[in-house]
Order: structure tokens, then sequence, then C-alpha cells
């Protein structure tokens, strides 16, 4: 089948979505940002690709009806499934690449006792891998270098004490290892750990199991199925990094402005708070963009003033704005540098003002930049459409609320789901129409 | 003679000292440095001052006066508190009896203070309101590349083609070093150019205050980050001001001294001033 695909290379997250002949998103994906921004494209299209299949597994079984009423329960176990089998190949990849960065680093005779911390770290987080994907579990990031990394600063830190050797030495290991693996693409395990998660989904769901033909067969057609990526449009931070041709890249505004026309097509602004930047877009009824503006080179007023916020608190970051929604009495916070800003919430915690009042004061000041960058932009018209990370945290959408209607009334104010896919969405469109409409072909693709 | 300990809570770490001061003889008893890391720095002050009691083998009735300065205004147990102004400078010029300025780059801020002979502020300049050309910044950077703190300055040293950075915040840092790897620069010219750019930062307030020749003393967790001396010379060089720069192994205490000095002397007025009362 042709798929349309566009890639929003940004500066914390990689997001791509696939659409289909018809214009539907059949698959969105999602990884980190790192160093070679190739590897990133190929993950989150990669990702993106897997979605696809799932969402084509989900079609083709609910025309089966192999599995009716535990389709979505025998989807859900099969992806965590795959998951973990993914995380358990790029575990075992880490290890080894670990033990490599030991060999070269200078630890003089500490090297072999920490060689032997480092066996039995990993030993520990094998252990632990299969809870991390069970049903229900919580993890902070669904990223690898979060997951593990978290769980490596876990048991390193315990082992150490054991050993009695420096923390430090391990740290230093992980931090030399984790640029290379996380730099890997595993493309050619993906097959092979679908399998292997459709055999440990039957274990794990025996009432399925008597039906293995009826599940399996459409499954595998699937997976023989070629998903042609017939025109890849990328955009982003990293846009003019990707191994794309001119005729291939798109500026992250015209993909925001033209993803939130698709969402909603009534759409006059749009604000987009991702992890570091903040875009205030005016687009016209067709998609196109009349005008916009954005934050300079700071953190503040971006996601990732949260995030570090999260880290200060010792907190995930989707904690914050529930808690932030307890709050009585908003705490003005007067930093506007994100680190000075983690410094004065330690301040103000000592001084006695209550977590979720200091919660609020942190969203609220992230959304006062947005609204002065909003009015340099032309202000708020009807109907606005919030978009990005940030989009999700409800004290981010609440202090928005606020403060719109204060200065603009009542406004019809759109928040999608998936909004962190608005780039995407955007580029994958104008790949949709530079094949269907303007009859560009494959070849053109770099 | 009056014993008297000072503590410096700063965003990074909290460092303690003890004196002993009588006249004009100051002895320095004790020391000690506790880096925070998401510890409660009330903890580790507490912990600082039991630690140099116990490293001296005295008892806490022996103390005279426990100065606070940094962010230890609220540290309960402390007798008097002194802003970082007056301590850095005063510490500055214990640790360095010649030096005319004191340049203190710690975790969150940088402050150049110019001083006269005796330890007195004449004037100041502290960075403004972004943390970019801060220790934390560079900590991120370090770490992001897999460098350990000791092997950043001999790695910038050895830096040919240093990476220019401009102004970048240093909760962005991280991106941005992402970028530079991904045009495959150099770990050693990527921390070479930052120790350059927050060089001209602080050879930037070192001038404001107005100090045209004479040594200034490093202070601070940055003191001894032998890339960052490095790239100040370099960048004064290209200046045409006879400012020399310096640091001292004991660099980091320069404010927990001052303070505890400073304590010496205040305990020293109130107990002269007790005694015309009586």
């Amino acid at each position: 089948m042709r798929c349309f695909i566009g890639i929003d290379l940004g500066s914390t997250t990689t997001k791509a979505v696939v659409l289909d002949e018809q214009q539907n998103v059949i698959g969105r994906g999602i990884t980190n940002s790192r160093s070679n921004y190739d590897t990133a494209a190929a993950i989150a299209k990669q990702e993106a690709l897997v979605n696809g299949r799932f969402h084509l597994f989900r079609q083709a079984l609910a025309q089966t009806g192999a599995l009716n009423g535990q389709l979505e329960g025998f989807l859900a176990q099969l992806e965590r499934d795959f998951r973990a089998e993914q995380y358990l190949e790029q575990l075992d990849d880490l290890a080894v690449t670990c033990q490599r960065s030991l060999a070269s680093a200078k630890f003089g005779d500490d090297a072999k006792v920490v060689g032997e911390a480092l066996d039995e770290v990993f030993r520990r987080i094998a252990a632990e891998a299969p809870a991390l994907f069970a049903p229900g579990a919580r993890r902070k990031s669904d990223f690898f270098r979060d997951i593990a990394g978290s769980q490596y600063l876990a048991a390193g830190e315990a082992v150490a004490k054991e050993l009695g050797i420096r923390y430090d030495y391990l740290l230093n290991v992980f931090d030399r290892s984790i640029i290379e693996v996380e730099n890997r693409v595993y493309a050619g395990s993906i097959r092979r750990h679908l399998l292997a998660a459709l055999e440990r989904t039957f274990e794990a769901m025996p009432g399925t199991a008597g039906r293995r033909t009826q599940v399996e067969a459409p499954v595998k057609g699937i997976l023989d199925t070629e998903m042609e990526e017939t025109y890849v449009v990328g955009t982003g931070y990293g846009r003019a990094r990707l191994p794309f041709s001119k005729e291939h890249v798109r500026s992250e505004i015209l993909c925001h402005g033209l993803g939130a026309h698709v969402m909603y097509p009534q759409t006059a602004t749009v604000l987009d708070i991702g992890g570091q930047d903040t875009k205030a877009i005016q687009v016209d009824p067709t998609g196109i963009v009349e005008s916009f503006q954005m934050n300079d080179r700071c953190a503040a007023g971006c996601g990732r003033y949260l995030g570090y916020i999260a880290d200060e608190m010792n907190m995930g970051l989707h904690e914050l704005g529930p808690l932030a929604m307890k709050s009585t009495k908003t705490v003005r916070i007067n930093s506007t540098c994100t680190v000075f800003a983690g410094a004065e919430l330690r301040d103000r915690l000592a001084l006695g003002d209550k977590r979720e009042d200091i919660m609020a004061g942190l969203h609220r000041s992230i959304i006062l930049r947005a609204m002065s960058i909003l009015a340099r932009s032309g202000g708020i018209r009807n109907e606005f459409t919030f978009t990005g990370g940030v989009a999700k945290n409800e004290a981010a959408v609440k202090a928005l609320k606020e403060l719109v209607f204060e200065n603009y009334g009542e406004m019809t104010l759109n928040i999608d789901p998936d909004s962190i896919y608005t780039g995407a969405l955007g580029g994958a469109t104008f790949a949709w129409r530079a094949v269907v409409e303007e009859g560009k072909t494959a070849e053109a693709r770099a | 003679m009056t014993c008297t300990i000072g503590i410096d809570i700063g965003s990074g770490a909290v460092k303690t000292v003890l004196f002993e001061v009588d006249g004009d003889r100051q002895t320095w008893l004790a020391k000690r440095c506790e880096r925070i890391r998401r510890r409660d720095p009330m903890q580790l002050a507490e912990e600082g001052r039991d630690g140099v009691l116990a490293d001296a083998g005295l008892d806490p009735s022996a103390v005279d006066y426990i100065a606070t300065t940094g962010e230890g205004e609220n540290v309960a147990f402390a007798t008097g508190h002194f802003y970082s102004m007056t301590t850095h400078a005063r510490g500055g010029v214990f640790l360095h009896p010649g030096a005319r300025a004191v340049v203190d780059i710690g975790a969150l801020n940088g402050r150049a203070i110019y001083v006269d002979e005796r330890g007195k502020v004449l004037a100041y300049k502290m960075t403004s309101q972004c943390a970019s050309g801060s220790g934390q910044f560079l900590e991120n950077i370090a770490r992001y590349l897999g460098v350990a703190v000791e092997e950043i300055g001999p790695l910038s040293q050895s830096s040919e083609d240093p990476e220019k950075v401009s102004s970048i915040c240093a909760v962005l840092a991280e991106t941005d070093v992402i970028n530079m790897v991904s045009r495959s620069i150099a770990p050693a010219d990527i921390l070479k150019g930052i120790h350059l750019s927050m060089a001209s930062r602080i050879i930037k307030l070192l001038k404001v205050t107005g100090i045209k020749e004479g040594t200034a003393l490093m202070t601070g967790g940055l003191a001894l980050d032998t890339g960052l001396i490095a790239a100040l010379r370099e960048e004064i060089a290209n200046e045409k001001t006879a400012v020399e720069i310096v640091n001292h192994p004991d660099s980091i205490y320069a404010g927990a001294i001052g303070a505890a000095l400073w304590g010496a002397f205040r305990h020293g007025r109130l107990a002269a001033l007790q005694a015309q009362a009586a």
C-alpha cells in the first residue's frame, strides 16, 4: 500500500505520521531526538510504520471477528510484549557497549571491580524488565534512554554501595555508552520481535490461543504487506540536517499551520508550545500561514521549563499539571530564567509556600510568556488551537483559558489529544499533496 | 580569642570552615565541602558544622559565632548572615592578599568584585537573569558528552579549533550539544568554545567593575577548572587590560572564609559594646 509520511524533527522529540491514500492517519511514531538526526528520523518513521501495522491488525482482526470482545485487550498485550522484546534487545546492546567503554576508560586498578559491578547492574535491570511492561505499569517515559537510564541509576547506586566502589565510575560508563546505543536502528529485528511477541501474547491470554490460526493468518498477511514510502516530507528544528533534498523539506511554521488546519478546519490562531520552541501562528481559512512569532533561544516559557521543574521536584512531567490543579492561591514567580525559577521554587518551599500553589504560579508564568508571543503575532482569533506537548497539561490549559478570556473574551479553544503530532501531520499532508495533487513521484526522493 | 564557623550555602555545594581569630592572627582549623545533589542544604549545613568541629576536636560550646552566607538566610542555628558580595571579597583577599578583584563563578551565578587591600567591596557586577555561562551549564554539557568533571579542563586545553558558541540557555544546552555532535564537532572543541564564551562574559563583568590592573582571584566552584582559567587568560590577552587571573587550591571556600572572618569581627564589636554598656 502507498504511504505518505511526515517527519517532524524537534529539539526534544522526533515525530512521524503516516497517511494512507484517503488522507487517513494510520500510524504515529515518536522517539527522542539525539545526536544523529538520520537515526532519529529513521526511528520515528519506523515507529509510525509499526503503529500503522497495529492499526492494520486491528482492522483486519475486527473484520474476521476472530477476537470478538477481546480485540483491544489482545492488541494492547501484543504491543506491550513487542515493546518488551525491543527493550531487551537494546538492553543487551547497552550491557555489551558499557563493557567496551569500560575497557577504554582510565579507571586503573578499579576497572576490574567496575566490570563486575556492571554485570550485576545489568542482571538486575534485566530481571526488572518484565514488570516495566506489565499491564498497567507506569513508566516515566517511553524512550529507551529514559527507562534504561533511570533503572541503571537506581541499580548502579545500590551496587556501588554494596561493592564499595565509586558511583561516579558507573555514571561515567553509562554516559559514555548511551549515545552509541541510542544511535543504532534495530530495523532488522522488528518482524522477529512481533512474531515473538505474538507467541507471548497467546501465552499471556490463554483464551485466545484456541483461535491461533484465525489470528495468525491476518497478522502475518499484514506483516507481508509492503508499506511503500511513497513520499516523505521533513520539518522541525533539525530539518536542515535531514538526509532529504530541498523538495522534501518544509518549515515548521508551514507544517504546524497546515497540521492544525487539517485537525480543525476553522482554526485561525495556533499556539504551539513544544520542548524548546513556543510559536504563535495565524492561518487563513485554507491553512496557509499569514504571520507568526517565536521565542528566542531560551527555555523559559517552553515545555523544557516544566521538564526542568519536574526534575527539581523529583516528579514525573505528567504529575505537575494535576498537582497545580489542587492550588487555591497562585504564587507569583519572579524569575524569568528556568534555572533561576528552579532555585526560586526551592526558596519558596523553604519559606513554607505550598507545592501546588507554587506549581500553579510556574504554569501561569509559562502561559504569560506565550500570551506576549501571541500578542506579537497578531493576537488571538477564533477558532484558537493549542498544540504541542504542553497542551496535554491541564494546569497550563486552565491558565491559558483564564488569560485568553481576560484579554480577548470568549473563544473556541481546540486541543487534540494527538496534538504533539501536528507538525508531522502537516508534513504528511504536504507529502500526500505532492503525490496525489501534483503528481510527483517517489523518484524525487533523496 | 574568637572561635568562628563560616557556612556558605551555594546552589551546588555547601562549604563550611572553622577559624580561630586572635587580633590580627587568623588560624584556619578545619574545612568541609559537600555537593548538594538533591539533598537538603539545611541538613548539609548542620553536618558541615558538626564535621568541622569534629575535625578540630572542639566542643560546640567553644564556638562564639556561626556566620552564614549565600542562600543560608534560614539556617536556624546561625548567629548571623552576611551578604555574599562581602564574604567573597573578604575570603578572596584572605586567600590571596594581593588580589584586587574576586571573580566568583558558581553553579548558578557569576560575579566580579573590585576590592581594596582589606577586602572591602569597592564595586561589583553580577550576571543577569539567565543561567547561561554558569557552572550548571558546563556540567550539563560535560555529562551529555560523557566527560568526567576532572577531564573537562585538560580536554578543553587540547582543542585547536574551538566551536564558537554565543549565548545559549543552560537548560537548552543539551540540545545545542546534540546539534554540535551531529555536525561531528569534537568534545574538546565544544568544551573549549564554551569556556571561551564564559570567559568573554566574565571579562566583561570584570571590566564593568572598573579594575584596570592587578590580580583577579577566581573563587567558587569553577575556580579550579583549568580550561576556564586558560580561556580567561587567552581572552584577557586580547583585551588591553593588565589584569592577571589567578586561582587558589582553596578557592571554593572563599565565601565561607569571608563569613567566618566577618563573624569574628562582628562578635568582637558586639563584645566591646556589651562591655561598654556594663
